[in-house]
Order: C-alpha cells, then sequence, then structure tokens
C-alpha cells in the first residue's frame, strides 16, 4: 500500500514546488478544460509539449510520472478491445475471423488514451509538487465565496486535512489488526462464505473501535488546545501571489485559448 | 518443540527507496519451556523477529524453524496455517484485536478458524477465559464493556484457547498500571510452570526481566548482541552496558553500595537476598 | 495562592456508579504534584474536568482563581492545558511546525509572531531539527515532546499530564520526565502528573491519591510512602527504597527515611563500615 505513486506528493525544491496551491489549481483547471477540447493531435502535442516542459521545471523524475502512468496500461487495452467492436467509421485496415479494424478505432483508442495520460500528468504534477495540506488550503480559499451561502468551508477543510493527517496511521492500524487476526488463523482467501464474512467482521469492528477512539483522543485534544467550531482563529499559513503564479495562470490559459484557436481554426 | 533461526535477515519493501533492513544475520535458538525476554531498544528489531514465528513475516534470508516448520526465504510454505495454531502470537495492546459480541465468542473465534467443533471452542475458551481470571458471570457480556486491563486479558484468553505450545508476547504490559502489570506477568509464569509452554516475552521492563524470565535475548540495530541466562546477564556490568539498558533498581542500588566500599556478591539479586546480606554485615 | 481548588466535585457517566465523587483538593501554583490510584480509579476523568472536556456534575474548579464554567471556558484554556496518553491522537497538525502552530491559531495569536513563538518553543523542547517532519516519521518520545511544545507555546500557568509517558520506551520516558523536571526547575508553572512511575511520584512536591473516584490521601511523597498499609491496602507500587527498608527492618535493621537510595546506600556503608 505504500508504494502507490499517483496522488503522493514528492518534497523537492523547485519553481512549481514553491508556487502558491491556488494557482496551481487553477492552472490545473484551465488545462483539463484545454484537454477535453476535441483539438486533435496537433492540440494534443502542444499540451503534451507543454506539460513535458513542466515535468523538467518540476525536478520530477520521469520515471515518477511513467510509474503514475503505469495502472492505465489495463484501462488502454481495455478501451482499445471495445473500440475494436463498436467504431466502424474510417477504412478498414485488417479483417481476421470476426474482427474487422478499421482505423477509426485506432484514432478514437488513441485519443482517450492520450487524453487520460494527459489528464494524469495534469494531477500529478499538482500532487506531488503541492502538500496535501497546502492543497486543502487552496482548496478552502477558492471555495470562500461559497462561505457566503453558507457553506462551512473551514469546517470541510479541517476535516479533510485531519483526514489526510490519519491516513497513515490508519493504513499501520490496519495492517497490526490484519496481522493479529492472521495469528488467530483468520484466512480471507479460503473457507465458506459465513467464514468470510466473519474474517472480514473481524478486521472492520476493530478498525471501528479504534477509529472512534481516536476520534474522541482527538476532539479533546483540539478542544484542549482551544478550538471551537465557529469559534474565530487566525490562520497560520499566510497564501500570497508572487510573480510566478500570475505567470503560471496566464500560461495555462494561454495554452487553453491556443487549443481553441486550434480547434476552431486548424481542426474545422 | 524448538525455535531456531539460521542466518536470518529481514529487508523490508526491498527494491524500493523504502527498503530497509530490520533483521541482520540472525543465528538463535530458543530452548524449549523456558521463559526468556527479548530486550533491544525501539527500533531493533524485537517486533520484527516475533512475527517471523507464526509466519506472519517470511524471511528475506536464511529460515526459521518452528517446531516442525521450517521456513526458508524465498519459498512459498503451504502450511502457515498448521504453523499458526502451534505458536500464539498476543500483539501490542491486544484488546484492539476484541471483534465479538460477547466475550466467550470471542475467545472461541480462534480454536474455530482453527478447525475446533463449536462446542469443542466453548469449552476451550471457558478454560482460558478462567485461567485469565475472567469469572463466568462476565463470559455474555460484550468485551466493550471490560476495562483496560481485563479486556487485554481476554485477548490473551483467545490465544491461549488455540493450545498453542508456544506463547509469544509484544509488550503485553504496556499502559497497564505496575499492579495489574505484575499480575500479568504472574500469569504468564504460570502458565509457563504449570503447562510447559515457551513463553517469549518482548518487553522494556527490566524488573519484569530480573523477576519472571529464565533468559535474556538481546538485539540491537536487527543483530543479534547476546543471549543469556537472567543471572549471568544482570551479574555483569559490561553485559548490561552493551545491551545499553537501565539497570533494575537492585542493581543500582548495589552499584551505589559499591561505591560507598560496600561491595555485595553479584548474584544477590532480590531485596531479601539483599537485606540478609546486609544483616551478615551487620553482625559481623 | 491556589493553582488549582476543587471542592466537592461530582462525576458520572450513567447515574449508577460516579466516576468522581466529592472530590475536594488544592494545588499550589508552582508545584509538581502527582496523581497516582489504578487504571479506572478516576484520574483521568478529574484531568478531563478540570480542563472542562467534560461536565461535571456537581462542585466547584477554581482555576487560577476563576471559577470553570461554560462562558469562562475559553479564558480557562488560555491558563491550562494537557498532554495526553497516546502520542499519536494528539497530534492535529500534519507537521511539527503545523502542529505547535494549530493552538496559537486558536488563541489568535497574530500570525507575524507564530513563526517566532514555534521556533523558540520547538527549541526549548529540542526539535528544532525536526520542524518540518511528519508524525510517522517521528517516535513516540519526539511526539509527546511536540505535544509539550505545543502546549507550552499556548503560554499557560498549569500543565496537566495525562500518563504522558506510559505509552513510551525507556528513553523517551526518560526525555520525557527530564523536560518535566527542568519546567518544574523554573517554577513558572504548576504542573500536575498523572503516573504510574513510582519513581516520578517520589521526585513531585505533593501526592494525591485517588481510589474509587474518592481522594483517598494526599500529601508529601514521604508521608504517602511511609503510610504503609494504605498503599498495601490499595496495592499501590511503593519505590525501591522504601521495599528495602522494610525488608531491613524485619532483620532489624533501621535506616532513616529517604527517597534517594544513593543517600540510603551510604548510611547503610556507614554503619557496616563502623562495625
Amino acid at each position: 500500500m505504500k508504494n502507490i505513486t499517483l496522488g503522493q506528493y514528492i518534497p523537492l525544491d523547485s519553481f512549481f514546488h514553491r508556487l502558491d496551491p491556488r494557482s496551481k489549481i487553477c492552472a490545473m483547471v484551465a488545462m483539463m478544460i484545454a484537454v477535453f477540447i476535441p483539438a486533435g493531435f496537433i492540440g494534443y502535442a502542444l499540451i503534451g509539449a507543454i506539460l513535458i516542459m513542466c515535468v523538467f521545471i518540476s525536478r520530477l523524475q520521469v520515471d515518477f510520472i511513467i510509474k503514475a502512468m503505469k495502472p492505465m496500461i489495463f484501462m488502454m487495452i481495455f478501451l482499445f478491445v471495445v473500440n475494436i467492436f463498436v467504431v466502424k467509421s474510417g477504412t478498414l485496415l485488417v479483417s481476421f475471423w470476426i474482427f474487422n479494424i478499421y482505423s477509426g478505432a485506432i484514432i478514437e483508442t488513441l485519443y482517450i488514451v492520450i487524453r487520460l495520460l494527459l489528464m494524469i500528468m495534469i494531477t500529478t504534477l499538482l500532487t506531488a509538487t503541492t502538500k496535501p495540506m497546502d492543497l486543502t488550503l487552496g482548496l478552502e480559499h477558492l471555495m470562500g465565496p461559497l462561505e457566503k451561502i453558507k457553506v462551512p468551508t473551514h469546517d470541510i477543510a479541517m476535516m479533510v486535512a485531519l483526514a489526510l493527517r490519519f491516513i497513515p496511521t490508519l493504513i499501520e492500524e490496519a495492517d497490526r489488526i490484519l496481522k493479529a487476526q492472521a495469528s488467530r488463523g483468520v484466512d480471507l482467501e479460503n473457507g465458506t462464505l459465513r467464514e468470510k464474512i466473519n474474517a472480514i467482521l473481524s478486521l472492520i469492528v476493530p478498525m471501528f473501535v479504534s477509529c472512534f477512539q481516536r476520534a474522541d483522543d482527538l476532539a479533546d485534544a483540539m478542544e484542549a488546545r482551544g478550538y471551537a467550531v465557529g469559534a474565530p482563529r487566525v490562520r497560520y499559513k499566510k497564501l500570497a501571489f508572487t510573480a510566478g503564479d500570475y505567470i503560471v495562470i496566464i500560461g495555462a490559459n494561454l495554452v487553453l485559448l491556443a487549443v481553441i484557436a486550434i480547434k476552431i481554426w486548424v481542426i474545422k | 518443540m524448538s525455535i531456531c533461526f539460521e542466518k536470518l535477515s529481514h529487508e523490508y519493501s526491498p527494491g524500493t527507496p523504502f527498503a530497509f533492513l530490520a533483521l541482520k544475520d540472525i543465528n538463535l535458538t530458543f530452548a524449549e519451556g523456558k521463559m526468556t525476554a527479548i530486550i533491544g531498544a525501539t527500533g531493533s528489531g524485537k517486533t520484527t523477529l516475533v512475527q517471523h514465528l507464526n509466519g506472519l513475516l517470511l524471511p528475506t534470508e536464511g529460515r526459521v524453524t518452528v517446531n516442525d516448520h521450517v521456513i526458508e526465504a524465498g519459498k512459498k510454505y503451504p502450511k502457515i496455517k498448521d504453523l499458526r495454531k502451534g505458536v500464539g502470537l498476543v500483539f501490542q495492546f491486544a484488546e484492539n484485536q476484541l471483534f465479538e459480541e460477547t466475550i466467550i465468542k470471542d475467545v472461541s473465534f480462534g480454536p474455530k478458524n482453527f478447525g475446533a467443533t463449536e462446542e469443542e471452542a466453548r469449552e476451550r475458551a471457558v478454560r482460558s477465559l478462567k485461567i485469565v481470571g475472567i469469572t463466568e458471570d462476565m463470559f455474555e457480556k460484550s468485551p466493550l464493556e471490560l476495562s483496560g486491563g481485563q479486556k487485554r486479558r481476554v485477548a490473551i484468553a483467545g490465544i491461549l484457547a488455540m493450545r498453542p505450545r508456544i506463547l509469544v508476547l509484544d509488550e503485553p504490559t504496556a499502559g497497564l498500571d505496575p499492579q495489574g502489570a505484575a499480575n500479568m506477568m504472574e500469569l504468564f509464569k504460570r502458565i509457563n510452570k504449570e503447562n510447559g509452554i515457551t513463553v517469549l516475552i518482548v518487553t522494556h521492563n527490566m524488573e519484569h526481566v530480573l523477576d519472571y524470565c529464565d533468559e535474556v535475548v538481546v538485539l540491537g540495530k536487527g543483530r543479534l548482541l547476546m543471549q543469556t541466562d537472567i543471572s549471568t546477564f544482570f551479574e555483569n556490568e559490561e553485559y548490561m552496558k552493551k545491551a545499553g539498558i537501565d539497570p533494575p533498581s537492585i542493581v543500582r542500588f548495589k552499584r551505589f553500595l559499591k561505591e560507598k566500599g560496600l561491595e555485595l556478591p553479584a548474584d544477590v539479586l532480590s531485596i531479601e537476598e539483599l537485606a540478609a546480606e546486609i544483616a551478615g554485615r551487620y553482625r559481623r | 495562592m491556589k493553582a488549582i481548588e476543587v471542592r466537592n466535585l461530582d462525576f458520572s457517566y450513567d447515574k449508577e456508579r460516579m466516576v468522581v465523587d466529592k472530590a475536594t483538593f488544592s494545588i499550589e501554583k508552582g508545584t509538581y504534584t502527582t496523581i497516582i490510584g489504578h487504571n479506572g480509579s478516576g484520574k483521568s476523568t478529574i484531568a478531563k474536568l478540570l480542563l472542562g472536556l467534560l461536565e461535571k456534575a456537581g462542585g466547584e474548579i477554581y482555576i487560577d482563581g476563576m471559577e470553570l464554567t461554560l462562558e469562562n471556558l475559553p479564558k480557562i484554556r488560555n491558563r491550562i492545558g494537557i498532554v495526553f496518553q497516546n502520542p499519536d491522537n494528539q497530534f492535529i497538525g500534519s507537521t511539527v511546525r503545523d502542529d505547535i502552530a494549530f493552538g496559537l491559531e486558536n488563541h489568535c495569536v497574530p500570525q507575524e509572531q507564530m513563526d517566532g513563538i514555534i521556533e523558540e518553543y520547538a527549541a526549548r523542547v529540542n526539535m528544532s531539527d525536526f520542524l518540518e517532519s511528519e508524525p510517522t516519521k517521528l517516535s513516540g518520545g519526539q511526539k509527546q515532546r511536540v505535544a509539550i511544545a505545543s502546549v507550552l507555546a499556548m503560554n499557560l500557568n498549569i500543565i496537566v499530564f495525562d500518563e504522558a509517558t506510559s505509552m513510551l520506551d525507556p528513553s523517551g520516558k526518560r526525555d520525557i520526565n527530564r523536560l518535566i523536571k527542568q519546567l518544574h526547575k523554573e517554577r513558572e508553572i504548576t504542573i500536575i502528573s498523572i503516573t504510574h512511575d513510582i519513581e516520578e511520584v517520589a521526585q513531585s512536591d505533593n501526592v494525591i491519591v485517588v481510589e474509587n473516584g474518592r481522594i483517598a490521601m494526599t500529601g508529601t511523597p514521604k508521608e504517602i510512602f511511609r503510610n504503609e498499609k494504605v498503599m498495601v491496602k490499595m496495592q499501590l507500587d511503593i519505590p525501591f527504597v522504601y521495599k528495602v527498608k522494610k525488608e531491613l527492618q524485619k532483620k532489624g535493621i533501621r535506616v532513616s527515611d529517604t527517597l534517594s537510595m544513593e543517600r540510603m546506600a551510604e548510611e547503610i556503608c556507614q554503619s557496616v563500615l563502623k562495625n
């Protein structure tokens, strides 16, 4: 469970790491929209080139990005197989037994695959260069206007932040309980349905008990340190835009505009 | 019924940037029927070592032999469940593993997993609960109603009901009050003496090691530093120094006496012996 | 001047059994008080009541002369803080820096001052090199040191330690006990420590013994340990030197009352070597 690269933060010092989370989120949204504009291979090539440049600026290792894409391979093969049966446009390329592969199928699949890969690159760029807590903070600020319609954005952000904080602790705990029950003969693979249900219960119930216990303790600790829902607080982390942030937001929107332009004037 | 580690090493997440060699070249044999303490600083590999005893962790190098089971590095072991039946492993804060609606059901859970019938499991559960001092009127209660110390006793009963020949305890007294901890240690000693069960205890409490154990195994940074009987260990200043432990009170007290000019024999390791020895000197 | 005054404090979860039963005690400013008793005797409940984390059923609590009421709660929490037993469950921030900041945020400390305060208190508990570390990368002892820094940073006068060392290994225990002793030396903070560590009790100024929710005894450590009957009846641990003293008495040897191993060893040696 500890080797998942998708969504993992990589502590490095780069231009992207230093950016305000808000600008990174805005830029991500702009790039995502750009990816969804059907601007053909020219559009994708442009986005791809910009993203590859960004990967180098972020100092992330290229194989880290590739690793993040790996889980998509199965998805791609699946899509390809489905498309072979569904898409019957373009010219017939190969035909054997019951299979008729049209050029349209290949192009459709490539489009989807490229789109997925670009999206993974964009999200990985965001999550790998932004601490989860900063991401929450950025989202909280961006959702700020929602406070006006009584959405408790601060409380939501606090909840998300605490959840993120406790994920590693709970993974360790789950591992311990798994081992403790395995020592009592719990076998998740073999046995009748009833035995399996009981085996799963033996993991879930202790996890619940422990989570509630932790939540209780945590609530006490937070209250003792003066936290009260709805009470005024001073934020420690101040978000501040720098020149770099404006460049990134403008840059991402320029890419979006360029892709729209390609769609309108080049692809037609 | 012996336990034997041969050239055993264990590496966590090998081949990743998180790789960590937790045990290095361990050669170790535990004598049958004894009560052995496994000590060492946090991160010295104690927990990793004991999790090899019932196949929760498999060696990445070398092998471990437990009873008739031989587990070698790099090979899948098909009879892991059979191995687990004979080795009861009690985790740190074992009360966290309770999950059934009633105490008796929870204690029967282990035996049933290992193939005991409903009646057999219940009978064993009753006996185990009696051993750990849980009275019959509590059997049908929910484990959540118990106090911390009682919960832990129920969890231990759950392991004893499996009828293991080897009982492994990972810091079984952590978080208990001194009286509760002493009662717990006496319980293990009784199980060890009366039933001839081999007991291994991972602990930081040197008073417990001195008062209850027969042997001590010292780990440091994943290596075996020494294995010796209790009196030899606490009679030798160099041994305790090498192990990096805080000696028990009696050893510290004897150090003060020696500093002030009164040297007592090394084998004086209980308060009664100490008082007798001092009284003897007064009369001379 | 009293830091804490408690009169006839009652508490119960279910109205059947009193968890805290007419507890009355007071604690002087700047002193170091330990509270002992079995698990389940009500010690931790008393601690939570002092912080206003549980609502009392009856009686009065005064913190720094101010009565603990619902309206006073924010003010009370500017005076008294607590370090709990489980190092993981009280680590609120994602890094050491954020965790210390959490209390400051709640106490509305001006943002410009926070960095200075965080660094000062991290240095005091010797955690300056770990400011950006995440909790999973820290040992139990280190996490408790951060918890202490977080409480100290809020600039309080009273700190309660609720079995703060019971889940730590010997080196972690030593660390925290040393820190508590150092705080006590500075005399600015009133320390209340709920503990099972009898050697820690021996070092405190005053001891409160709790049994079944009642205050069974209060006094200096010597007074408490001398009261052998009660200690035995309650099955409470006594320090090693008292065990030796008792055993020597059986052999007809009298030694004077001391809590220090060194002093007792000296006395024994002097009389033996004189003979």
